[in-house]
């Protein structure tokens, strides 16, 4: 079942065309790795699918429905989360405060409910604690949510970003390069933890990824682009022996030669 | 860094910047005319005592700022530091005795050198100024050298005094009105006409310092008490303690007398704003410099509402009142929708510059027909509850305290809302909290909305009590005022908010030398607190939660 489909999507900022004619689509439940060299329009594609940018041409259907156009806070209501390259995190609210915003989309209390304590508005927040506090716990960070986020290790900073992206309880994640200056061991519990969301969770993943192993080991299909076109799609083994793509990454066979 | 840097880097250095400082106060004139007034009576005018802060602060900022280690080092360079302060006002003395500076600095009056030198003449005044200041630098070495607990107490014992002897215009009057015959003599014990006494300032530091000890050592029995205590008699001890404030803060201006009163409802009324801007600055992180406007739109409503001067309305301020607020709502979202796109810098201006709008219509020909110009309007009647005139500011206090009471409930009830997490985290990082699903428009409108209702909540309340209203009591330092108190309260924190007030807008009033220098010691608290202490005199809670992840980085720099 196609979850996410992208037609000829085109992003241009003035004269450069960041991502050009795009056509890419996302199966349901799967972990389907997006990657390519440095500026190939990876984190622009991530921006348009979210709304922070509007492409210029092209299409995007969610579950069908076009969600080109919409803003940000909209498209979460759809069901699509993201993660960011350089974490953003609420550094000065608590964890437990970033993961209850990451819930805002399942809470309806207004103005007037908290003020007059509507029984609705209490139950509802006792519910979006609880939410937290079980993702929390999932992502094995209990008993720190107290803490601001900013005084958080790297690690845990990246888990609770993740966190905060389960909590709107998103049908479709994007992770942009999860683990991203992480050791060996920290990237290993990252794609067990991948793997768990599209397994258990049921979640469907497009990540952004460099580490090779990583995208390799854990995506159903990749895609590669390079200067915002597509250059190649496949399983990670036929993405392994693709011959364009060691050239955008390498540079042409020749010119490797000559080295 | 060898040794002799240090002391060039950290005890002139910073010696220099404390020279200046108390050079600046010395020639605005400020040590003179707070000459007047006595901390400790015939020994410490305050003007001295601000001076002798300075030198010692700057003193113990030097060693603190030591990277040395060592002891002695850090003592030096307090003992330099000092001296160095005080050769700044010994050289102003020598050159202000010998050359005419007047013309420059209206500050540097004969009477200014001799409450510098203690009335000693020739050079014995400045070889006293000297000692004085290395004194001061050798009492900050001994602090810097002591251990944290006796260091403390030292400190705070001063304060405990500084503190007494500045609010005795506040103090004196309680015991007086009383008039048992224990506080008369409590009275009297403490206080002279002007200042502490030498045996109440003892008194007071020993009382102090018991009262601190006893505190230390069963500290933790009472917390682990109070902890052990079964839920429902924790809360019993709650709600105790609030009727406890409850009842401090009704009974309060029974015996404060006129004035203090007064100065009570002033300090409560920029409570008010205070609350109000805190949603939009502390809570939502948008700088809104324009508030005064919303300030004077509830003001102006209840003029014309109720004032038979320019229309016979003949409304009451109880049907004025809600009309006030919503016309302040409506105006709080009127001004927040062209500004929606804007931040920081810019949403700063802008605001600035509707805030002046405001005014400058009221202020204007065109509109006097309907808001009366510059004559304002007069003639307010006072609020009346129940067939009960509220005349007096005692009775308008509890008026104004009612609205804090509501005021303060709406921010609690809204900070832990999805409302609240919703402007907090739009205050982090908007677009973040954009690709949270926080819809910013309307997050953003309500935010100023409730900020601009609470405003005219407080100008509504101020046109009764002033009775009469005009445009230049809705100028930009209202809304400058607010901001500041504010920042020094503690950004986003509520008590922070009530004490900032206090300090900012109270002690002015207690202290009318004080107005003159009014703007002149905002600029230099603000700038103080950014660097000593940036999070406020009572901040948020959570911005002291430490967690363990700091600790182990506090642990590997130390190695």
């Amino acid at each position: 079942m196609i979850l996410l489909s992208i037609q000829e999507m085109t992003k241009r900022f003035g004269g450069l065309v960041a991502l050009d004619a795009l056509n890419i689509e996302v199966k349901g439940k799967t972990i389907h790795s997006i990657i390519g060299p440095n500026g190939a329009g990876k984190t622009t594609f991530f921006n348009c699918l979210t709304g922070f940018y509007r492409p210029e041409e092209g299409e995007v259907a969610f579950e069908g429905n076009s969600i080109v156009g919409l803003s940000p806070d909209r498209i979460v209501y759809k069901g699509i989360a993201r993660t960011y390259q350089n974490i953003r995190l609420f550094p000065n609210l608590t964890a437990l405060e970033n993961v209850m915003i990451g819930y805002h989309v399942h809470l309806k209390s207004g103005f007037l409910g908290p003020i007059l304590g509507l029984k609705s508005t209490i139950k509802e927040e006792a519910k979006a604690k609880e939410v937290a506090l079980d993702l929390l716990k999932y992502v094995k960070m209990e008993g720190k949510e107290d803490a601001l986020a900013k005084n958080f290790p790297y690690g845990e900073q990246r888990k609770l970003e993740m966190a905060r992206a389960l909590a709107s309880q998103p049908k479709l994640l994007l992770l942009d390069e999860p683990t991203a200056g992480m050791n060996p061991r920290e990237t290993q519990d990252m794609m067990d933890f991948i793997e768990h969301m599209r397994d258990e969770l049921g979640i469907t993943i497009v990540l952004i990824e460099h580490q090779m192993r990583v995208v390799m080991n854990i995506s159903d299909i990749v895609t590669v682009l390079d200067y915002g076109k597509m250059i190649a799609e496949g399983l990670p083994e036929e993405i392994k022996n693709n011959k364009t793509v060691i050239e955008a990454y390498l540079g042409s066979g020749d010119a490797a030669d000559s080295h | 860094m060898t040794k002799a840097q240090s002391l060039w880097n950290h005890g002139v250095k910073i010696g220099a910047i404390g020279g200046v400082s108390v050079l600046i106060i010395a020639l605005v004139g400020m040590i003179e005319s707070f000459g007047k007034r006595d901390i400790i009576s015939g020994i410490l005018p305050m003007g001295i005592a601000m001076a002798l802060i300075i030198c010692i602060l700057v003193a113990y900022i030097a060693a603190n700022k030591t990277p040395i280690c060592e002891k002695s080092v850090k003592f030096a360079n307090a003992v330099i530091s000092g001296f160095v302060t005080s050769g700044f006002l010994a050289l102003l003395v020598a050159i202000g005795r010998s050359f005419n500076i007047r013309d420059m600095f209206v500050g540097a009056s004969p009477a200014l050198y001799k409450a510098l030198t203690a009335g000693i003449a020739g050079a014995g005044g400045i070889f006293l100024i000297l000692a004085v200041g290395l004194i001061c630098g050798i009492f900050a070495g001994i602090l810097i050298i002591l251990n944290d607990l006796p260091r403390k107490l030292i400190i705070n014992a001063l304060a405990t005094i500084f503190v007494l002897g500045l609010l005795q215009e506040l103090i004196i009057p309680i015991f007086k009105s009383w008039d048992f015959g224990v506080t008369n003599y409590l009275g009297k014990l403490f206080y002279t006409q002007n200042g502490l006494t030498i045996f109440g300032t003892v008194l007071a530091a020993v009382i102090y310092c018991i009262i601190s000890l006893l505190w230390k050592a069963n500290q933790d029995t009472i917390k682990t008490t109070y902890k052990d205590l079964p839920k429902g008699t924790r809360k019993k001890v709650k709600t105790f303690g609030f009727f406890v404030l409850a009842v401090f803060l009704i009974v309060l201006p029974q015996f404060l007398g006129l004035f203090l009163s007064e100065v009570l409802t002033i300090v409560g009324l920029y409570i008010l704003l205070g609350l109000g801007l805190n949603i939009v600055v502390g809570y939502a992180g948008l700088l809104d410099l324009g508030y005064v406007a919303f300030f004077a739109i509830g003001s102006y409503v209840v003029a014309i509402l109720t004032s038979p001067e320019i229309f016979s309305f003949g409304f009451n301020f109880w049907q004025a009142l809600p009309i006030a607020v919503i016309l302040g709502i409506t105006a709080g979202v009127m001004l927040g929708i062209p500004v929606l796109k804007m931040r920081g810098d810019y949403l700063a201006i802008a605001t600035l510059g509707f805030g002046e709008i405001i005014r400058i219509l009221v202020l204007s020909d065109f509109l006097k027909p309907w808001l009366g110009g510059a004559q304002g309007i007069g003639a307010i009647p006072n609020p009346n509850f129940m067939g009960f005139q509220m005349v007096k500011p005692q009775h308008i206090y509890y008026l104004i305290l009612a609205g804090c009471m509501l005021v303060v409930f709406i921010s609690i009830r809204l900070k832990n809302s999805r409302l609240g997490r919703a402007w907090m985290a739009m205050r982090e990082d908007e677009d973040v909290a954009q690709a949270m699903g926080i819809n910013l428009v309307a997050t953003k409108l309500f935010a100023f909305a409730t900020g601009a209702g609470f405003s005219a909540l407080s100008g509504a309340i101020f046109a009764s009590k002033i009775g009469s209203v005009y445009p230049h009591s809705f100028n930009l330092f209202i809304s400058i005022n607010v901001v500041c108190l504010i920042i020094i309260g503690g950004i986003g924190s509520l008590p922070g908010v009530v004490v900032g007030a206090a300090v900012l807008m109270g002690l002015p009033e207690l202290l009318r030398e004080f107005a003159e220098y009014r703007m002149f010691v905002y600029g230099a608290a603000l700038v103080a607190m950014m660097l000593l202490r940036p999070e406020g005199l009572w901040p948020e809670a959570r911005h002291k939660i430490e967690l363990h992840g700091d600790d182990e980085t506090q642990t590997q720099t130390a190695a």
